[in-house]
């Protein structure tokens, strides 16, 4: 019997036992800093060059989204206000509000050398994504699904990945993020805030019939008794309790404006 | 059981072919045949290959690792809003104004797409009478707006000066000699034009000057119909031929849905009346004679090809069937000595013709073309006097036009030295295409000011030299060929401060100060830490300032309008021109004297025999006469006929390029005039060219700045001796030693050489309608039968409108071939809309062009094919154009192949193409039948392809030199990119979308208005429109919502022409094409259609 393999094979199993470990945590590392979403910006919270505090000016004074962002509802940007709109509260020939906060010195500056106030963007879409907010704001979804809470935001920061996996969390189940549309811009809206009856009363005024609505609510048993609104939101509240809940909304919503989020690549890239 | 595809395609009548190697089977083209890519043309043998393959990777070692590391932090952007916001502007949406393009012969009405003040993308404007649908050059011309290399500065012998230096000299000038002595001295060269408000200028200009001087000039211009007009209905009238009312169109020589349109609606106008359906506008007939194909000729339904210089003979044969069959005796008189040099076979060609449009009398119309002298013209005149068609098909228009002297005047002025100011204005450029100028100018001594957009030989021989602005920068006007008067506005400042043509005017009559208008507005230094308190007092609102060519274009409004009305003018804005306003016609009646002698003026050309050619020079289908030299999109798009780019070569009949002894395109030849220097051109060879003629399209060999156009092509303008010369007779032509590289498209992309061209006779079409469904392999392809379900559904009760998809819109494209001229403005609309790359003439000889839409043009010759060419058939083929693009197929091969999901199926039936996802296997191009596949080989857009790189001493195409290439996005052609189209970088394949982003557009836009109400998500019909369908001038291409039935195009799918291309192989395209129908008069002798002794008749001759 010949000693077929050389001492040094010995050392093998070792040696690739310990590469495999190697790789293994390389691996793991490098998971973890791309697939986290560390690497999608969750938190990013640049510090802009006019400390403009959504907290106080939302959250607190209750301006509308609409009233710099404005216009969210009609183009695919939301736009980042003019300075002029600023002025409107705080020039010293309008509002005078603060007008001689050191804060707002850049915005004075920029009013009378036209240099705009360059402010350093904190949501990012890739060049090949093609984003549109007007669809959203105008279709059911509130800004609070993609940017947080950002009336309780001082300094703006990212508040969710945005990565194409969560865009398609959305359009899969786009139920989950449906809301009344005078309550898109109601940063603080929960459902359970509806009253149950008006909700859906505002839905048949639109067209909803009862019937629909109820087979919304519960299409596996046939549901007779839905002759009025009365009936409907006794079958409502016990198929989800006593509260409005947000499944409830939005698959009604989903139904009756015929919302279809379309997971087509030609939707976001062009 | 493996499906046998190949089965053998069916023998028709007609063999369809698209280049002469096509034609005669060479093994090079065969070998061709089934790559998507040739790597023949990659230029590099086994070693060399290796060697860059093992440069590549180490370079690309080094770049990943660089990327890789970048790559882990997101770069910082900024926001910059407006700080005073601009009306109507909304970020990232379009605003879209209407305009004109002022032209020679008028103005074409357009709408212009503006993001954020930068014009991106043009289209015809659909308010307009003219209906919208742009011409190549119109469509193009966005790009010369964003052209790097133009004129940035006023400049005096070369050295930049600042723009008061300029006006300081004009006020010298006007102090010391002008205010004088009337106006002494001073020269002005302009371009023909139709701006009232120009015109105004200058009468101003010789009211305050009498004694200045004005010419007008362009190089190719039909000198012959303006005199032989001018000399039989009088001064200050026009011809307008009227397409929409002719039956039959003769056409000599004339190219009048190409290079030789004069109209902005005359495509469409003939066009519309192509349809072979009943109860449309019967179909016209078109006959046509000329020495070269042209597109003019490719549509025509009899097509003779014969030597330019005999068309006066021809016209004179016409003259005199027509005289006859009118019992006109004095026509048939002042003919018959021209006529006498015809032989049998044309006059036997013309017989019928001239029988033919007798018979539509009333209803008939003859065309001459520009280069044909006032002989011609005058008997076309009396031609159509006698066919009853001035008035009807023809009419005489009253036009207001500035008293102006020619070019020729200027020539003999200069020499004689009573020029001291010369200031050209022209658009063109004197000193490289008018003989002589260049001599008299210098002799003259004058001090010359030349307003050019870029860099041209006048300019670079001027005295001064003032940028112009381009039209979509300033103030203007024009009238449309009817007379319409539209408007011209600004969409953007100058670019490059430059002044228009009436702002100098304006500035000659001391009415204007040119150059930037500065604001001046004091900024206090602001300290951000100390509070500013009341120190930023509120700015007095600045003083409106008043642009002086604003002002002088809305008093010309008033002038027309009959008053100003603020109104009246702000509607006139918005559409883009005045309704109501046209030339008023004028009464003409032709004189036969008068014909008679200037008929019998006809200078005698000597016909070509053998060996003694005749030089045909013509506007080019790319530069035109050589203003579009720095135009890389019109450069790029293929010629129609001989589809070469971005060179310009010597057009021969293939038997005498056999004869030569040239072997391919390419070959050079000598091409020698008396008394001129020699000129030597590669050749290529023309099916369908006339013998004893060679064509050479003008505009080419210029020394220009930029890129694009520095030193394309050759020079043929050198050839002329005589301004205004378009045909050179008794030219030697002998082959030249050496060959030339063209980069020719024709045989990219083929179709596995399957053509797929439908066509028939309209006496066919009316016995058989649906003839183009059962042709070819679908004759006897037994109907597909899929193992997969797919995702095509099949109409019942459950689901009419036959999709299976769950979405309301379902997207589709018919294009009717009976309609399309093949003339390439759907791919320079694609281009400009859909932010496609240049690649350069050599990425385009490798067979690398990117153009989406490819133009097919297809000769087409009797079937049976030698192993050498057949010169007889060759002579005079028929030609069909057919653009194809990406089908959308609705079982589509590129999808199946695709390794990473990058190309896959929509619900509304798009292919849609994520290029983030794409990794460059280039399978999906492979796969793919219709070859309508691109590969980014190159990042065309970073890098410039146009320019030569030095590494290491060797010099090589930037594209090669790899990382040490220069590597910078030229940021002015930028500005012009469509934000909402992602700008494809290397690696990638693209392809048409079907312009998703505007179908997304006008979804989104459909879903905003309809918020909560179900009943309205759908986008109303035809409410999308494709770029290529926009700018379509013939209305060929339809798009739209087939699962809506209000849709235009469910009535074109619905057509018995309607066939799909490849069908037997079962990818269900979603375009589709309507067969080309020909109007073919049976009483004409071309062999063409009759096969005498067979028995296939002219039904099915094709």
């Amino acid at each position: 019997m010949g000693n077929y393999f050389p001492r040094w094979t010995n050392w093998v199993p070792l040696k690739i036992a310990i590469c495999l470990g190697f790789t293994v945590v390389g691996v793991v590392a490098a998971a973890n800093y791309y697939f986290t979403p560390k690497y999608t910006r969750v938190g990013y919270e640049p510090t802009q060059p006019v400390p403009f505090s959504h907290k106080m000016h939302v959250g607190e004074i209750g301006l509308d989204c609409r009233y710099c962002h404005s216009f969210v509802e009609v183009a695919g940007h939301s736009n980042v206000p003019t300075n002029q709109t600023c002025y409107n509260c705080h020039g010293p020939d309008r509002g005078q509000i603060k007008k001689e906060s050191a804060k707002l010195a850049l915005v004075r500056e920029a009013n009378v050398s036209g240099e705009p106030i360059k402010w350093t963007k904190v949501h990012k879409a890739p060049d090949y994504v093609y984003f549109n907010h007007s669809v959203h704001v105008n279709r059911g979804v509130s800004c609070v699904s993609c940017h947080g809470q950002v009336n309780e935001m001082e300094v703006v920061k990212q508040a969710e990945s945005q990565s194409m996996g969560w865009c398609l969390d959305c359009h899969r189940n786009p139920e989950n993020n449906l809301r009344p549309l005078d309550q898109i811009t109601n940063l603080n809206y929960k459902p359970e805030q509806l009253s149950r009856e008006e909700f859906y009363r505002n839905l048949m005024t639109r067209g909803a019939s009862l019937q629909s609505l109820g087979e919304e609510i519960s299409s596996s048993k046939p549901n007779k008794n839905v002759a009025n609104l009365e009936a409907l939101v006794e079958l409502a509240k016990n198929t989800y309790g006593p509260k409005v809940t947000q499944l409830e909304v939005g698959k009604q919503l989903k139904a009756n404006w015929k919302i279809h989020a379309t997971e087509d690549c030609s939707a976001c890239h062009r | 059981m493996k499906r046998i595809w190949h089965h053998p395609e069916v023998k028709t009548e007609r063999r369809y072919w698209r280049s002469l190697g096509e034609y005669s089977k060479t093994p090079e083209f065969a070998e061709k045949l089934g790559r998507e890519f040739d790597p023949a043309l990659s230029g590099m043998d086994g070693e060399s290959r290796e060697n860059s393959r093992r440069d590549f990777m180490k370079v690309m070692g080094g770049v990943a690792a660089m990327a890789g590391l970048a790559s882990c932090r997101r770069p910082l952007e900024k926001i910059l809003p407006f700080t005073k916001h601009v009306e109507w502007v909304i970020p990232g949406k379009a605003l879209l104004y209407a305009t004109a393009m002022p032209r020679p012969w008028g103005a074409t009405p357009m709408v212009v797409t503006t993001f954020e003040g930068r014009p991106t993308h043009l289209q015809g404007n659909p308010l307009h009478a003219s209906g919208g649908g742009l011409d190549i050059f119109a469509q193009a011309s966005v790009l010369d707006l964003y052209n790097p290399d133009r004129v940035k500065e006023v400049s005096r012998k070369g050295d930049s000066v600042s723009w008061s230096a300029f006006q300081k000299e004009l006020r010298g000038w006007n102090e010391k000699s002008w205010a004088k002595e009337a106006g002494a001295g001073l020269a002005i060269l302009v371009s023909p034009g139709t701006s009232p408000s120009r015109a105004a200028l200058l009468n101003d200009l010789l009211k305050a000057y009498p004694k200045a001087s004005l010419y007008s000039y362009a190089p190719i211009q039909s000198k012959g119909e303006a005199s032989a007009v001018k000399a039989i209905l009088g001064d200050g009238v026009k011809l307008l031929p009227k397409y929409s009312a002719a039956d039959r169109v003769f056409s000599l020589d004339c190219d009048f849905v190409g290079v030789d349109a004069a109209s902005e609606s005359g495509v469409r106008d003939f066009m519309k009346r192509r349809a072979p359906e009943k109860g449309s506008d019967e179909m016209n007939r078109l006959y046509i004679l000329e020495n070269r194909y042209t597109l003019t000729g490719g549509i025509a339904d009899h097509r003779k090809p014969i030597a330019a210089s005999l068309i006066p003979v021809a016209a004179a044969v016409l003259a005199e069937e027509v005289g006859k069959l009118v019992g006109d005796s004095a026509l048939q008189q002042m003919a018959a000595s021209l006529a006498a040099a015809a032989d049998d076979k044309l006059r036997k060609w013309i017989a019928p013709a001239a029988a033919d449009l007798f018979g539509s009398k009333g209803k008939s119309l003859v065309l001459a073309g520009a280069r044909h002298s006032e002989a011609v013209h005058a008997l076309v005149l009396a031609i159509n006097q006698a066919l009853g068609a001035i008035g009807s098909t023809v009419l005489v228009l009253k036009v207001d036009s500035p008293v102006t002297g020619e070019i020729t005047e200027l020539v003999a002025d200069l020499k004689a030295k009573k020029v001291k100011q010369l200031f050209v204005l022209a658009e063109t450029d004197p000193i490289y295409d008018a003989p002589g100028f260049a001599e008299a100018l210098k002799e003259s001594g004058a001090v010359s000011v030349t307003l050019a957009m870029r860099q041209n030989h006048t300019s670079r021989q001027s005295t001064w030299v003032v940028p112009a602005a381009h039209y979509l920068e300033s103030w203007g006007d024009a009238r449309t060929s009817l007379g319409a008067y539209s408007i011209v506005q600004p969409m953007i400042q100058p670019l490059f401060g430059g002044v228009s043509e009436n702002d100098l005017l304006l500035a000659l009559l001391s009415r204007k100060q040119l150059g930037p208008i500065e604001i001046k507005v004091a900024v206090a230094p602001v300290d951000p830490k100390a509070p500013p308190a009341a120190a930023v007092a509120p700015a007095a609102p600045l003083p409106v300032l008043s642009d002086p060519s604003y002002e002088l274009v809305k008093q010309t409004f008033t002038k027309i309008a009959g008053g100003w009305d603020e109104e009246k003018w702000n509607l006139a804005l918005r559409d883009g021109f005045l309704p109501g306003t046209a030339y008023e016609p004028a009464t003409g009646t032709v004189d036969a004297a008068l014909v008679q002698t200037l008929v019998a003026k006809a200078i005698k050309l000597s016909p070509p025999s053998k060996g003694v050619f005749e030089v045909v020079l013509t506007a080019d289908s790319s530069v035109l006469d050589g203003r579009y030299i720095d135009n890389a999109w019109l450069q790029e798009a293929p010629d129609p006929i001989t589809k070469l780019t971005w060179d310009n070569a010597a057009w021969l009949n293939p038997r005498q390029f056999n004869e030569l002894g040239l072997k391919a395109d390419g070959d050079k030849i000598k091409v020698t005039l008396a008394g001129k220097e020699p000129l030597v051109i590669p050749a290529i060879a023309c099916p369908g060219h006339a013998s004893d003629s060679v064509t050479i399209p003008l505009g080419y060999g210029q020394t220009v700045t930029s890129d694009v156009g520095n030193l394309r092509g050759f020079d043929a303008y050198a050839l002329r001796s005589d301004i205004g010369e378009l045909m050179l007779a008794d030219a030697k032509i002998e082959k030249a030693e050496g060959t030339y590289l063209l980069a020719i498209t024709q045989e990219n992309y083929t179709m596995e050489g399957r053509a797929q061209v439908r066509e028939g006779t309209k006496e066919r079409f009316d016995l058989k309608p649906d003839f183009a469904l059962t042709e070819g392999m679908d004759s006897h392809a037994p109907p597909v039968l899929s193992l997969y379900k797919g995702r095509t559904g099949k109409k019942s009760a459950e689901n009419p409108t036959g999709f299976d998809y769950e979405n309301e819109h379902q997207w589709g494209m018919v294009i009717d071939l009976s309609k399309c001229i093949g003339c390439s403005a759907c791919i320079v609309a694609c281009q400009s809309e859909n932010n496609i790359a240049v690649v350069g003439k050599d990425q385009v000889a490798k067979g690398r062009v990117m153009q989406w839409i490819r133009m097919d043009r297809y000769f087409s010759t009797p079937d049976g094919v030698a192993d050498s060419p057949s010169f007889d058939d060759l002579d005079n083929p028929e030609m069909v154009n057919q653009p194809v693009a990406c089908q959308q197929c609705e079982s589509a091969p590129c999808e199946a192949v695709c390794p990473v999901n990058a190309t896959v199926h929509t619900e509304e039936g798009l292919n849609s193409m994520a290029y983030n996802r794409c990794i460059g296997t280039r399978y999906c191009a492979n796969n793919c039948p219709y070859t309508a596949r691109r590969f980014n080989f190159f990042d065309y857009n970073k890098r410039n392809p146009l320019i030569d790189t030095e590494v290491a001493g060797v010099s090589m195409n930037n594209l090669y030199a790899g990382p040490l290439g220069e590597k910078k996005p030229q940021e002015v052609v930028q500005l012009q990119k469509n934000p909402n189209v992602t700008v494809r970088m290397r690696g990638v394949i693209e392809k048409c979308t079907y312009c998703v982003q505007r179908i997304e557009e006008a979804k989104i836009n459909q879903r905003r208005v309809a918020r909560d109400d179900a009943s309205k998500l759908r986008v109303l019909a035809d409410g999308v429109k494709t770029a290529c369908q926009a700018s379509c001038p013939s209305e060929a291409i339809m798009f739209g919502d087939l699962a809506n039935d209000k849709s235009t195009i469910n009535s074109w799918k619905a057509s018995p022409r309607n066939y799909q291309v490849l069908k037997y192989i079962g990818t269900e395209p979603r375009t589709s094409y309507l067969a080309r129908i020909r109007n073919v008069n049976p009483k004409m002798p071309d062999d063409r259609t009759v096969k005498t002794g067979e028995a296939s008749s002219r039904l099915n001759a094709f």
